[in-house]
């Protein structure tokens, strides 16, 4: 089945986007929930956003004082960019790349919340399964950011 | 990086602790699991 890139190089540089309304609506809902989920820290798929550097309590307040804030302000401006230009036909290099770290942080929370392993199986999904749905979405998320990858790494 | 692959995990930098946790602190900002260890 042949289905047309949503993300390309532009010639004129950046990229080119090619989203239908229901995928910007789609695309909308999942970031204004990321969004959300930021400003909780205590939610389990986003301590996957915030990874321990240390195993000892006390070095770790020490790391998490000292980055976190820095850690949430690049994930909240990413987001906030993508939200912005969602609509448009056309990313620059540096919107493009704000894509591409908001996109990782949405498929790492989704991810972790649906417990995805390598041994999941996205062909043939049936979205009358319980996971059905929600990995769908993990797919064509994984799918969105292998065109992004693709688009910004052809020179 | 195939390392990584085969063990899912390597040692990607090293040095004073300043020096790691600002390149941990890197690797977190990328979405990437970095932990420091002393040897």
């Amino acid at each position: 089945m042949y289905l047309p890139r949503k993300i390309e190089r532009d010639p004129a540089g950046g990229v080119r986007l090619n989203f239908d309304e229901q995928e910007l609506l789609l695309l909308r809902e999942l970031l204004a929930e990321l969004q959300g989920l930021l400003e909780d820290p205590d939610d389990p798929a986003v301590r996957r956003l915030f990874p321990p550097a240390h195993d000892d309590f006390e070095s770790e307040e020490q790391y998490r004082s000292l980055v976190r804030g820095q850690l949430l302000g690049g994930r909240a401006e990413a987001l906030a960019t993508v939200r912005r230009t969602l609509g448009r036909e056309t990313l620059s290099p540096k919107e493009a790349d704000a894509w591409l770290r908001a996109f990782n942080d949405l498929r790492l929370v989704l991810g972790t919340r649906l417990d995805v392993t390598e041994d999941i199986e996205f062909e043939g999904l049936d979205p009358r399964e319980p996971r059905g749905r929600d990995l769908a979405v993990y797919a064509y998320l994984s799918w969105l950011q292998e065109e992004l990858v693709e688009a910004i790494g052809q020179v | 990086m195939l390392q990584v692959h085969h063990d899912g995990k390597a040692v990607v930098s090293s040095g004073n602790r300043e020096r790691s946790e600002h390149d941990v602190a890197r690797l977190h900002a990328y979405g990437l699991w970095a932990t420091m260890q002393q040897d």
